[in-house]
């Protein structure tokens, strides 16, 4: 590729990052998304463990869970506000007339998110040294960085999933954007083990990457939950998710020129 | 003269629902050939299949059957490499409801890949060019429709198109602004010579856009000319109202070149002839050689709506014509 192609391919990808920016620093709902609700939360599911008189190592295993949620929660709903933008705003064919690639898309978008999500994890860790005393900082920077990048990579697989079940179902799928990771909490144990989960879901945990990122980053935290090369199991899975999904998503974006999806969603 | 898009044989059909499934075949086997440099357009009634031809051919929807090809590029093959050099205006622009005109500018300009300068370059002369200066900071939703339609054919010059499609470019604007946003398409076609493909149901709009129009109906093209063309076609003719004294003879009239029907009452005499204008000489000659003398003639020329009308009620066969 010649540096000029290069520098196009790069100026697509800011155009994700300028759109999400703009839109979301224009929405007070936005604020909301990386203020109000990771930090409500927060402080309901902290309160809630002095209320019931949980140990330090406890404490962590909980917080370490709905920190990990929230820094999810952000950075996917970027990735997914890429088609959902536009789909609202019914400029959807405008996007796609344009030479873009769907992986120039998510990059972008999947960047902001990161930025977003990342501002909310250093809120929150202020919140849980000051508040309850834990120190996210304990298992050192390289473990913090290779959980934060684990996070940041299933984020990104589950906002590629909203754009993808978008394009195949429209407006009804929006719902998505939010839903997905309420239905990962449950299952990957931000709450609790996974091994107090009823069968099957314990199986289905252990296909998903967020557990391992868990497993590994509360065994600073003195929880051992039986998993084995859980940073490999990790990403591994997340790898090949984010690969699969690129892929599907190309797929899904070419079944929706040839099913009319995309006009549709622009009418 | 090269061709700009050249389709061949395009069919689609649209499938839906999930549990009782539904067709609807928009399209049946499509031939188009649109020349470099021209305005062509596609008239038809609604739910004819217009928007469904442009989408194809601008490649946001792939066809069932036939062949694509746009500035000599594959349509189901090379879709990244047109898109680098068409662009779309649709009739209820719809952008980033929150995103200001020099936003939304920027935004689709960084699209096709401009950067830096070049960019804010292109987006400053295209706000100039379509004097959205003073709306520049305004977000998209509170523009009114003429200001957001504007802000659509900016959007769409930001790449500098060879081909451009405008897909009912004007409907839902009040008629003032409907024949500003004309003659700004007119402006930009003659300043930068690119091919236009416009879909209407507006026959003003086609006539006064077109150089050639195609006509579509229940996916068919009947027919393709120019606006003369179609009207000499369907054998609409121009009203021609003589007030006389004296007498007229009707064998005159029939046997008189270019005319189609002819009424004759108390002193008026109808006629409807393929041009008006060049055959009155001829006629009055005629009738006056007959011993009619001519008190008073109007002419009353026939336009691109009653061409419209006739094909949009006729069916195929009973127009019997191709392309």
């Amino acid at each position: 590729m010649s540096s000029s192609n290069l520098r196009k391919a790069l100026t697509q990808i800011w155009a994700f990052v300028f759109k999400n920016w703009i839109i979301a620093k224009r929405n007070v709902f936005s604020l909301f998304e990386i203020l109000f609700w990771p930090v409500v939360g927060f402080f309901s599911v902290g309160l809630l463990t002095s209320f019931l008189e949980l140990d330090p190592n406890k404490t962590g295993f909980i917080l370490v869970g709905i920190i990990a949620m929230s820094v999810i929660q952000v950075c996917q709903i970027d990735v997914a506000y890429v088609l959902l933008y536009d789909l609202w705003s019914k400029s959807l064919k405008h996007t796609f007339i344009a030479p873009v690639h769907s992986f120039q898309l998510v990059l972008g978008s999947w960047l902001i998110g990161v930025i977003r999500s990342f501002f909310v994890f250093l809120l929150l860790s202020i919140f849980s040294a000051l508040a309850f005393g834990l120190d996210l900082l304990r298992p050192g920077i390289d473990p913090l960085v290779l959980f934060l990048l684990g996070l940041f990579l299933t984020a990104a697989s589950v906002g590629m999933s909203v754009c993808i079940l978008v394009l195949l179902f429209g407006y009804m799928a929006d719902v998505a954007a939010w839903s997905l990771s309420s239905l990962m909490a449950l299952v990957c144990g931000i709450y609790y083990p996974v091994f107090i989960l009823p069968f099957p879901l314990p199986e289905v945990a252990q296909a998903i990457p967020l557990t391992y990122f868990l497993a590994y980053f509360r065994s600073f935290y003195g929880f051992d939950e039986g998993f084995k090369n859980v940073l490999e199991w990790g990403f591994g899975l997340a790898g090949i998710y984010v690969v699969a999904e690129a892929f599907l998503f190309k797929v899904v974006l070419q079944r929706a020129r040839k099913t009319g999806v995309l006009i549709k969603l622009s009418e | 003269m090269a061709l700009a898009i050249k389709a061949e044989g395009i069919s689609k059909t649209f499938r839906s629902g999930w549990w009782k499934k539904r067709e609807k075949e928009a399209l049946k086997g499509i031939d188009l050939q649109v020349e470099e440099r021209e305005i062509f357009g596609i008239l038809g009634p609604n739910g004819a299949g217009k928007t469904t031809l442009m989408s194809i051919l601008c490649t946001l929807l792939l066809p069932d059957r036939g062949n694509v090809y746009v500035l000599g590029m594959d349509g189901l093959q090379d879709e990244y490499r047109i898109r680098r050099r068409v662009n779309v205006v649709s009739g209820n622009a719809n952008f980033l409801w929150s995103l200001t005109v020099r936003e939304n500018l920027h935004y689709y300009g960084m699209l096709y890949g401009l950067a830096g300068k070049e960019r804010e370059k292109k987006v400053e002369a295209l706000i100039d060019l379509f004097k959205l200066g003073e709306y520049r900071n305004i977000p998209f939703d509170e523009l009114s429709t003429g200001m957001k339609q504007r802000l659509s054919l900016a959007k769409s010059l930001i790449n500098d198109p060879q081909v451009l499609f405008l897909d009912e470019p004007t409907v839902g604007l009040d008629p003032d602004v409907s024949i500003r946003i004309r003659e700004e398409i007119l402006s930009i076609h003659r300043e930068r010579g690119m091919t236009v493909l416009v879909t209407t149901h507006n026959m003003k709009e086609a006539e006064t856009l077109c150089g050639r129009i195609a006509f579509l109906k229940e996916g068919k093209i009947l027919t393709t000319g120019t606006a003369e063309a179609l009207k000499r076609m369907v054998r609409i003719g121009d009203l021609i109202r003589i007030e006389f004294s004296g007498v007229i003879s009707e064998d005159e009239l029939v046997h008189a070149d270019g005319v189609i029907n002819y009424t004759i009452s108390d002193h008026l005499c109808e006629i409807v002839a393929d041009d008006g204008e060049k055959r009155l000489g001829n006629l009055i000659a005629l009738l006056a050689r007959g011993g009619a003398q001519i008190e008073k003639v109007t002419i009353g020329q026939t336009d691109l709506e009653d061409v419209f009308v006739e094909f949009a009620k006729s069916t195929d066969s009973d127009m019997g014509l191709c392309v």
